[in-house]
C-alpha cells in the first residue's frame, strides 16, 4: 500500500490539497491503479513499442509553413474567462 | 578569505530558440511581439485529440547545432514527455528529449583572456517545445500561449569551467556559433537565447563535486559573470564559516547585485519522462544529414581562419572581426571596396569599434556605413587626403553620417600635393625664420624637422608630407 507521504508528495506535484479522508482515499485507490500496471507488465513489451504504432509510411515531418488557424474565435471560447486577449486563471499561490 | 584555496565547477544549459516560420509541432506562427494569444491552435493550446507534426526546419537547424558542436548525431533519437503542472503549460506536459537526445558529446573552443584556448564538452543537445508566459496579477493569472510550442535546443555542457570568465566566453562562443550558422537570433531581451548554470565549489585538489546550486535565468553577458563570481563567492564564505550548502535554485538579482533563492522545483524522477506516443521515432536518413553537412554556413572560426590568409591579420585581429557575424559581414564589405584588408582591420577595430562601444552602439547600427568607410580608407590610400586629416574626417562621419567626399569638399581639407602651392608656403617660412636657416645652414640639420613642422602648421596639416619634406630639403639645401 502507498504510503500516506507518497500520496502528499504526488498531491503536491498535481498542485492538489488533500483533507484527511481524501489522503486515504487515494491510499487505496492509487494503489489499486499501481497494482493494474504491475499485472499489466507481465505482458511482454519493451519501450520501443511506445512509439512503433506509427504507420511506418507516414510522413513524419511537416514543412515549416505558418499558418495561422483558422477558427481562432472558436478556440478562445474555450477558455473560461479571458482578460487582455489572455487566458485568466485563478492567482496562483505559492507552493506551500 | 581564503577564495584563491577553492576552485569552482561550473556548467551550463542553454535553451536557443530555433529560427523557424513555425512552432515545432503546429503551424502557428513562431513570432515574438504578437498581440496575446493570436498565435494559438489546438495543438499548442492542448485540447484533446489534436496531434503535433514535427516541423522539418527544426530539426534541421538541430542538426546544424549539432554540426557545429562538433557532437555525435544519432540517425534515431525519441521524444519524451515531461509532465509538470504550471498554467503556462496547457498539455501538463512539454515534449522534450529525455533517454535519447537526437546529439551527445559535442565540445567548443573558447579563447581565454591569457591567450590560452579552452575545449568545453557538451554533454548534449536535445529538441523540446518552449512553454508560454504567464504573467501574476493580484486578481488572477494571465496566460499567453503564443510562444508555447515554439521550437527550442537545449544545450547541455559538461562542468568543465572553472571561473566565470571561463563561463562568460563559453556562452559567448556558442551566442556567436549559432548566430553565424543561423541557428538562433541569439536575442537574449526577447529571451531568445537563455542560460541557467549549475556552480559548486570544492578546494583546489579535490576531485569530489560539491553540492551544486542552479542559478536560473541569466538573461544577459553583463550578468552571467558576475551572476557566477558571487555565486562563487558566496558558497566558499558558506564553507569557511562552517555551513552546508544546500542544493537550491537561485536567481540573480541584477538591482542588488546578488543571487537569491527561488522556489523548490521538482526533481528530474518527478517529471515522469516518459516515450512521447503521439510522435513517431525521430529518425534522420544519412541523406539528409549529408545534405545539411553539405549545406552548412560558414562558422566563426572558419572565416576567422579565411580573414587571417586573405588579409594577413594576428590571431586577435581576426578574432575580434570576426566575434559576431555582423562585424565579419561589414569589414569583408569594407574590405571589398577599399582594397586594402590591413587599413580596414585598423580603422574598423581602433576607430570605428572604438567609437561604437563609447555611444553603446553595435555594428548593425553604425553611423559610417562600410562603403563609407572605404571610401575614406581609398582616399588615404591614393593620397587625397592624409592619415591625420582622415582621422577628423572620420570624426566628423561618425558624427553626422555623410560621406567623406563631401566632408573633404565642406571643410577644404583636400591634402595639398601641388608643388607649386607648397612651394609658396615653404619660402614663406624660411623667410620667417632666419635664424633657424642659418643654423641649418652651418650643419644643424636635424632643423630640417622645425622647417617641416612650420610648414604643415601653415597648410593646417593638410600638405602631403612626403611631398612637404622633399621640398622643404630641396630649398634648404639650395
Ligand atoms: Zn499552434
Amino acid at each position: 500500500m502507498l504510503s500516506r507521504e507518497e500520496v502528499l508528495k504526488i498531491a503536491k506535484l498535481a498542485r492538489l490539497t488533500l483533507t484527511e479522508d481524501e489522503i486515504g482515499f487515494y491510499q487505496k485507490q492509487l494503489t489499486r491503479v499501481l497494482d493494474h500496471i504491475q499485472d499489466l507488465n507481465q505482458v511482454l513489451t519493451n519501450k520501443e513499442a511506445f512509439v512503433q504504432h506509427v504507420p511506418v509510411d507516414a510522413e513524419p515531418f511537416r514543412e515549416d509553413v505558418a499558418v495561422p488557424f483558422a477558427n481562432h474565435d472558436g478556440l478562445m471560447k474555450n477558455a473560461p474567462a479571458v482578460e487582455n486577449n489572455c487566458f485568466l486563471l485563478p492567482a496562483i499561490m505559492e507552493q506551500n | 578569505m581564503s577564495l584563491e584555496k577553492y576552485e569552482a565547477v561550473i556548467g551550463l544549459e542553454v535553451h536557443a530558440q530555433l529560427m523557424t516560420a513555425s512552432k515545432m509541432f503546429c503551424r502557428c506562427p513562431n513570432q515574438y511581439g504578437s498581440s496575446p494569444n493570436t498565435n494559438v491552435c489546438p495543438v499548442c493550446t492542448g485540447q484533446p485529440g489534436a496531434l503535433p507534426v514535427i516541423n522539418k526546419k527544426a530539426m534541421e537547424l538541430g542538426v546544424r547545432a549539432a554540426i557545429a558542436l562538433n557532437c555525435e548525431i544519432h540517425p534515431e533519437s525519441v521524444f519524451a514527455r515531461k509532465n509538470y503542472f504550471y498554467p503556462d503549460l496547457p498539455k501538463g506536459y512539454q515534449i522534450s528529449q529525455y533517454e535519447k537526445p537526437f546529439c551527445t558529446q559535442g565540445y567548443v573552443v573558447v579563447q581565454l583572456k591569457t591567450g590560452e584556448e579552452k575545449r568545453i564538452g557538451i554533454t548534449r543537445i536535445h529538441f523540446e517545445e518552449d512553454a508560454g508566459k504567464s504573467n501574476h496579477e493580484a486578481y488572477g493569472t494571465l496566460v499567453n500561449l503564443n510562444r508555447a510550442g515554439v521550437p527550442l535546443c537545449e544545450i547541455v555542457s559538461e562542468p568543465d569551467m572553472r571561473t566565470a570568465h571561463e563561463a562568460g566566453q563559453y556562452l559567448r562562443a556558442l551566442h556567436s556559433i549559432l548566430r553565424y550558422a543561423d541557428i538562433c537570433d541569439g536575442n537574449m531581451e526577447e529571451g531568445n537565447f537563455r542560460c541557467d548554470a549549475n556552480i559548486s565549489v570544492r578546494p583546489i585538489g579535490t576531485e569530489k563535486f560539491g553540492t551544486k546550486v542552479e542559478l536560473k535565468n541569466i538573461n544577459s553577458f553583463k550578468f552571467v559573470e558576475k551572476a557566477i563570481e558571487y555565486e562563487v563567492q558566496r558558497q566558499v564564505f558558506a564553507i569557511e564559516n562552517g555551513e552546508k550548502i544546500i542544493q537550491q535554485t537561485r536567481s540573480w538579482n541584477s538591482a542588488k547585485n546578488v543571487t537569491e533563492v527561488m522556489r523548490e522545483k521538482e526533481q528530474a524522477h518527478d517529471y515522469r519522462y516518459f516515450p512521447e506516443p503521439d510522435l513517431p521515432k525521430l529518425v534522420f536518413s544519412s541523406s539528409w544529414l549529408d545534405k545539411i553537412k553539405k549545406e552548412m554556413p560558414e562558422l566563426p572560426q572558419q572565416t576567422s581562419a579565411r580573414f587571417k590568409a586573405a588579409f594577413d591579420l594576428s590571431d586577435y585581429d581576426a578574432s575580434v572581426l570576426t566575434s559576431s557575424k555582423e562585424l565579419a559581414k561589414y569589414f569583408e564589405s569594407v574590405v571589398s571596396h577599399s582594397k586594402n584588408g590591413k587599413a580596414s582591420a585598423n580603422w574598423v577595430m581602433n576607430e570605428l569599434l572604438g567609437r561604437l562601444n563609447a555611444v553603446g552602439k553595435e555594428i548593425d547600427l553604425s553611423p559610417v556605413s562600410s562603403t563609407q568607410l572605404a571610401e575614406l580608407i581609398a582616399k588615404i590610400d591614393s593620397g587625397e587626403i592624409s592619415g591625420k586629416i582622415a582621422k577628423t574626417v572620420f570624426e566628423e562621419m561618425f558624427a553626422t553620417s555623410k560621406d567623406a567626399s563631401s566632408i573633404i569638399k565642406d571643410k577644404g581639407l583636400v591634402q595639398i600635393s601641388d608643388p607649386a602651392a607648397l612651394e609658396n608656403v615653404i619660402r614663406k617660412v624660411i623667410e620667417s625664420n632666419p635664424s633657424q636657416l642659418a643654423e641649418y645652414k652651418a650643419g644643424k640639420v636635424k632643423l630640417l624637422g622645425f622647417f617641416v613642422g612650420q610648414a604643415m602648421k601653415e597648410t593646417k596639416g593638410q600638405a602631403n608630407p612626403a611631398l612637404l619634406n622633399e621640398l622643404v630639403k630641396k630649398f634648404l639645401d639650395s
